[in-house]
């Protein structure tokens, strides 16, 4: 069961030429060619739905090239299934995490390889190897811990630890960096730096451009499926690389301050258990007025989930209160808080926001179906749904085949913008927005933003929950910093330096760092 | 009801809940491994159905117990494959096709008695085979020690169910094609590879269930001899939460209240006979409502797995 | 394609689940001119040993009596335990124009009743009750299973030792009650001091459960068996096993189960009831009448078991609890 890393053939080179993969009504790929040497970090770039996961899950066998060759220091390659893959030395971690919650990391680790006293597990032997791992690597795990456990950051590093375990020295992390906390992409980093030294070629995809010109060697661009360019990373700008991928310019926005309303949200002494039976809310209080975006930074695990599920009626509160527009809804259910004007674009989008068999235009009138302008008496009224899910496809520039394409095969990050064109079509009176912009490509991030801004204007009270310090700071009219489930401190735009703010995240108030200063 | 408390009725009333859990725990144990994998087998009735039946008819004829087992196992690794290439291979809804087979394998298993026997007989199955010194302690060698094979089998069976499922690289493999198939096919698993094995492997012990029936526990066959044991058997599966030693506690639980209630009218308990035999299902009912640990239960149960989703 | 496939597959194996129980059925012949034609649906199997069998063989009687298949043609459903589908079958038969729809069950008394009015020149059976609904087509019958059970009791009550007696039956209604009240009674007449266990199941259909009862009165001391209903089986295997306790039958001959063990059965014979019911619709009457299947009518038969070596004054006194209960001089309470 322990083939360490360093014993198998090192792979030098691994190119792919001319791949063509087709789904219906789509051209994934389009004559993508790539290659990827050892020690080295390609970046692949692309907005959503450009191709990327489906070009590197070719790579690992997941799918099968429909023309097109693979090929690994020169021989040509056929993976009829991730293990041929795996056997050649390719490794992957994907967008959405592939571990067994319910079974321990060790487990997870040694899913699928031989064990050394075969029938029986060595779990003991796979423990031992995997501290070997996360020492040479810097990933600290414990391997008898149960998946369910960790938390994102932790899983990420199972993730990377099962690839290095069957010895992978080619590997691809799909969008590893969307759901990390700063602190945890430093983290990653340093580890991928540490694979490099290796002599691992990684491919590295992401939407944030800082992290891509961090961490890359060279950075390929692929667009509707096909190769834009690739070049080296080094004296490349950010606008360089927005222009390729989206063909035009996208510059930052700046919101002007707008008059503020009266308070829309009110919450007050809010209290609720985490899911793992500790207090993880201790008593939040906060305002949000009308036409205001509040931001609420921290790092993840402070309390922002469940606050955002407690205000949306999918968690239970122990103490406290909630009110919209003065109306107590703090024992409301879920559609009561609709029907007085509240919105919710969950974080874990798949599980919450959107039901994977059903169809782009099904998944948008999840909620709406009833209302009159698309029923006809008790029946819906089909070819209104339909033109309306054209237009969202349009106005969101959602990649789809149509709207009677079921969602489970759209990209990661169209879904993300259904949900929005969703929610924000209804225009709410209070809008929570829990990381509205994960794993979205920026010019899709800039519309949404500028959505976001437009309900502002037009009087929404916005909840902003997000670990993108950048879109908070850009967005919100005032930020309010979560500390092990409590508001640190609430600062109005401007008032604070990013330092300052990342001191309170780290749970340090404003005015001891203020005093510190002064004194 | 004094005497309901001797020694030699709580002796009797276990003996007989022992022999009882038998075809409950071969059934069960079975279609939690389909169920760990992610298969719900419906079918487990129609398939015990057809195991007893063959048992009954092999040893009609050949008056071979061991043959008959085998040959139970046989049509019992049969109506597995069948089960996994309409619910894995086709991907068809596992509850129709699950009905589908119990429904073929009560007609089949008629039909065969009707065309091969005819009329009821019984047969001699498996004879009570005391275990020497064990079975002569007072009261536990009667109660555990003085049984025949298949229930032996029966409780041999759950520790290693539990090492397999546990302890082994072919056990993790299908706890984590039942939770998450994605991963598994992402880490070269074949989902379908394991999901046939797990399918046939609770087939051939329903075979097995059916086989304890007909020739250890009635020593005959006739027409819908399980009366819907094997539905029961599915149910035991969520009571014990697709744990073999959860299965275990929810058979001897069903099958001790059912001792009970049968010594309590022989005793002459002054109970309503209607309200004795609704005792087991009762309780049965009572603690799968209070069994709310569903943690455990595969997430992917139900599901066809089908490459390329997100 | 693949959704094709699956419905494909789906419909094959429900195909060949229907077919395999069509083929359960028996295979008739097209009927020919002047043929009377009988249709029985019953609970459970023609080979249950019991209940559904007694009417079965009766009409197979019947019929080779007639001149087999040219002169009464049979068809039958079974295990129609559930209500709803032996009504469908019932209806069905009568509009297929069958004369005689027998429904063997009890339970089948409300379907009947809607449907016979419906088929007014059709002639319906049904049993065991006593209640024809005031119609003109429909015949009741019923057995007086008591006066065997008491038959049975009087035999059973000479034979024990133990002084103990063990009764498994399904459910408390029905002629599985009044056989064991019967049989209570005949125990009682003999030496009441002895003790009658009863155990019901719950359930017509679970033979492992009958047999665990059965094993239970074992292990509680009765060396005397009896009960009733087609799960009944399972006990005479429990007997068997044990190899030291007798059993009585009852509704049809058991001996074959357990040749050394069964001492006597009371046996059901439909044949006078069926051919009085044959040509009374022959001669116009189509129904409104009760039967009563009795010892003094040969409805009902006590069978011995020509291999058990019956002490002689056992014997005696069952044929004298047999002539007593003919000739009115024994009275069994239902
Ligand atoms: N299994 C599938 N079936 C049908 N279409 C698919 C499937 N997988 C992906 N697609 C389509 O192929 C295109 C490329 O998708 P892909 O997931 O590769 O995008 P991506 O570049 O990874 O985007 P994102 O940044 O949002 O993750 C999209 O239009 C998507 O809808
Ligand atoms: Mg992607």
């Amino acid at each position: 069961m322990t083939t360490p890393a360093n014993l198998q053939k090192r792979i030098q080179r691994v190119e792919m030429c001319d791949i063509v993969k087709r789904f219906p009504g789509v051209l994934a790929n389009n004559k993508v060619c790539i290659e990827v040497n050892a020690g080295e970090v390609l970046a692949l770039l692309g907005e959503n739905g450009a191709g990327k996961s489906t070009l590197m899950r070719q790579l690992y066998g997941l799918y099968r090239p429909d023309g097109g060759q693979i090929l690994i220091d020169g021989q040509p390659q056929v993976f009829h299934s991730p293990a041929d893959a795996i056997a050649a030395g390719i490794g992957m971690i994907h967008q959405h995490f592939m571990l067994v919650p319910t079974l321990t990391v060790a487990q997870n680790v040694a899913l699928g390889l031989k064990s050394s006293r075969e029938p029986q597990l060595d779990l003991e032997r796979v423990s031992k190897r995997i501290q070997e791992l996360a020492q040479a690597y810097g990933l600290k795990v414990d391997p008898e811990a149960y998946v369910w456990q960790l938390s994102v950051g932790e899983q990420q590093r199972v993730e990377i630890i099962k690839a290095l375990y069957r010895g992978a020295s080619i590997i691809i992390l799909d969008e590893p960096t969307a759901v990390l906390t700063p602190q945890e992409v430093n983290d990653l980093f340093v580890t991928l730096k540490r694979m490099t030294q290796e002599g691992h070629g990684l491919v590295f995809i992401s939407h944030k451009l800082h992290e891509v010109m961090a961490i890359s060697d060279r950075i390929a661009v692929l667009r509707d499926g096909q190769m834009i360019g690739s070049r080296p990373a080094k004296g490349v700008t950010r606008d360089d690389l927005v222009k390729m991928m989206v063909g035009r310019e996208v510059k930052p926005l700046a919101p002007q301050p707008l008059q503020t309303g009266p308070v829309c949200l009110g919450i007050s002494g809010l209290r609720a258990m985490g899911d793992r039976g500790t207090e993880a809310l201790r008593g939040v209080d906060l305002e949000i007025h009308a036409s205001e975006i509040v931001g609420v930074a921290g790092v993840s695990g402070n309390g922002q989930r469940e606050l955002a599920q407690c205000l949306a009626g999918l968690r239970k509160n122990t103490a406290g209160t909630i009110q919209l527009n003065g109306q107590d809804i703090t024992q409301a259910s879920l559609l009561e808080r609709m029907a007085a004007g509240q919105s919710y674009i969950p974080e874990e989008r798949m599980r919450d926001g959107a039901i994977r068999e059903f169809s782009v235009q099904e998944n948008l009138f999840l909620r709406d179906h009833a209302a009159p302008q698309y029923t006809n008496g008790i029946f819906l009224n089909f070819a209104r749904m339909a033109a309306r899910t054209r237009e969202v496809i349009q106005q969101y520039s959602i990649k789809a085949p149509g709207g009677d394409t079921p969602i489970k095969n759209l990209s990661g990050g169209n879904i993300q913008k259904l949900i929005m064109a969703r929610e924000l079509s209804r225009q709410p009176k209070a809008l929570i927005a829990a990381q509205p912009t994960r794993g979205v490509d920026i010019g899709a991030t800039e519309y949404i933003h500028q959505r976001l801004l437009e309900q502002r204007a037009n009087g929404t009270a916005i909840l902003l929950i997000s670990e993108d310090l950048d879109e908070i700071r850009t967005l919100s009219d005032r930020i309010a910093v979560m500390y092990e489930g409590q508001i640190i401190g609430i600062v109005a735009r401007g008032e604070a330096t990013v330092e300052q703010i990342g001191l309170m995240m780290a749970g340090i108030p404003l005015q001891e760092t203020r005093a510190k200063a002064s004194a | 009801m004094n005497e309901l408390f001797s020694l030699a009725v709580i002796t009797g009333i276990l003996t007989s809940a022992i022999r009882l859990a038998t075809p409950y725990l071969f059934a069960a144990v079975g279609e939690a491994f389909a169920q760990s994998s992610g298969v719900v087998n419906l079918g487990v009735d129609g398939i015990m159905l057809v195991g007893a039946f063959v048992a009954f008819y092999v040893t009609l004829q050949t008056g071979n117990l061991w043959l008959a087992v085998l040959a139970a196992a046989l049509v019992g690794l049969l109506m597995g494959l069948l089960m996994s290439l309409i619910s894995v291979t086709l991907k068809a809804e596992q509850g129709i096709s699950g009905i589908g087979l119990y429904m073929f394998g009560l007609g089949l298993s008629s039909l065969l008695f009707k065309l091969l026997v005819g009329t009821v007989q019984t047969i001699d199955g498996f004879k009570v085979i005391k275990i020497p010194l064990l079975g002569d302690i007072p009261m536990i060698g009667e109660i555990f020690f003085q049984h025949s094979l298949p229930v032996y089998a029966a409780f041999l069976l759950v520790p290693v169910a539990w090492w397999f499922l546990e302890k082994t690289t072919w056990g993790l493999k299908i706890k984590a094609v039942g939770q998450n198939p994605a991963a598994a096919d992402s880490l070269g698993v074949s989902v379908d590879k394991v999901r046939y094995f797990s399918v046939c492997l609770g087939s051939v012990l329903a075979g097995l269930a059916g086989a304890s029936l007909s020739t250890a526990l009635v020593n005959l066959f006739q027409e819908n001899l399980t009366a819907g044991l094997g539905f029961i058997a599915v149910a035991l599966v969520y009571f014990g939460g697709w744990k073999p030693a959860g299965i275990l506690v929810g058979a001897l639980l069903f099958s001790t209240v059912n001792a009970f209630q049968l010594w309590m009218q022989v005793l002459g308990v002054n109970i309503s006979s209607d309200v004795a035999v609704m005792l087991p299902y009762l309780l049965t009912i009572a603690a799968l409502v209070f069994a709310t640990n569903r943690v455990r239960q595969p997430a992917a149960l139900n599901k066809p797995f089908e490459r390329g989703e997100n | 394609m693949k959704k094709h496939n699956v419905w494909m597959a789906i419909c094959a194996l429900l195909v060949a689940a229907l077919v395999l129980t069509a083929c359960g059925q028996a295979a008739t012949p097209a009927p020919a001119a002047k043929v009377v034609r009988v249709a029985v649906v019953m609970p459970s199997s023609t080979t249950d040993m019991a209940f559904s069998q007694s009417m079965y063989s009766a009409l197979v009687a019947v019929q080779k009596e007639m001149g087999g298949e040219a002169a009464m043609e049979i068809k039958y459903s079974e295990n129609m335990f559930k209500v709803p589908d032996a009504a469908a079958a019932i209806r069905d038969y009568a509009s297929q124009g069958f004369d005689i729809v027998v429904a063997h069950g009890s339970q089948y008394g409300a379907s009947v009743e809607e449907i016979a009015k419906d088929f007014p020149g059709t002639t319906f059976a049904w049993g065991t009750d006593v209640n024809t609904f005031g119609l003109p087509n429909v015949y009741a019958y019923t057995a007086a299973a008591q006066e065997g059970g008491y038959v049975n009791g009087v035999l059973a009550a000479k034979l024990t030792t133990s002084k103990q007696i063990g009764v498994t039956g399904p459910v408390e209604v029905g002629d599985a009650k009044t056989y064991i009240d019967g049989f209570v009674q005949g125990v009682a007449s003999v030496d009441p001091s002895i003790t009658v266990n009863k155990t019901w199941t719950g359930s017509f259909s679970d033979v492992a459960l009958m047999t665990e009862a059965a094993k239970t009165h074992i292990a509680a001391g009765a060396d005397v068996l009896t009960g009733s209903s087609q799960s009944v089986v399972g006990s005479i295997g429990a007997a068997k096993e044990n190899g030291k306790v007798l059993w009585f039958g009852t509704q049809s001959e058991q001996t074959t189960l357990a040749p050394e063990l069964v001492v006597a059965s009371q046996v059901y014979d439909w044949t006078a009831m069926i051919k009085e019911i044959i040509a009374s619709r022959a001669a116009g009457t189509l129904g409104g009448k009760t039967y009563t299947l009795q010892l003094s009518n040969d409805g009902l038969k006590i069978v011995f078991n020509a291999g058990y070596n019956l002490p002689a004054d056992v014997k005696a006194a069952a044929d004298a609890a047999i002539e007593g209960i003919k000739g009115g001089k024994i009275t069994v309470n239902p």
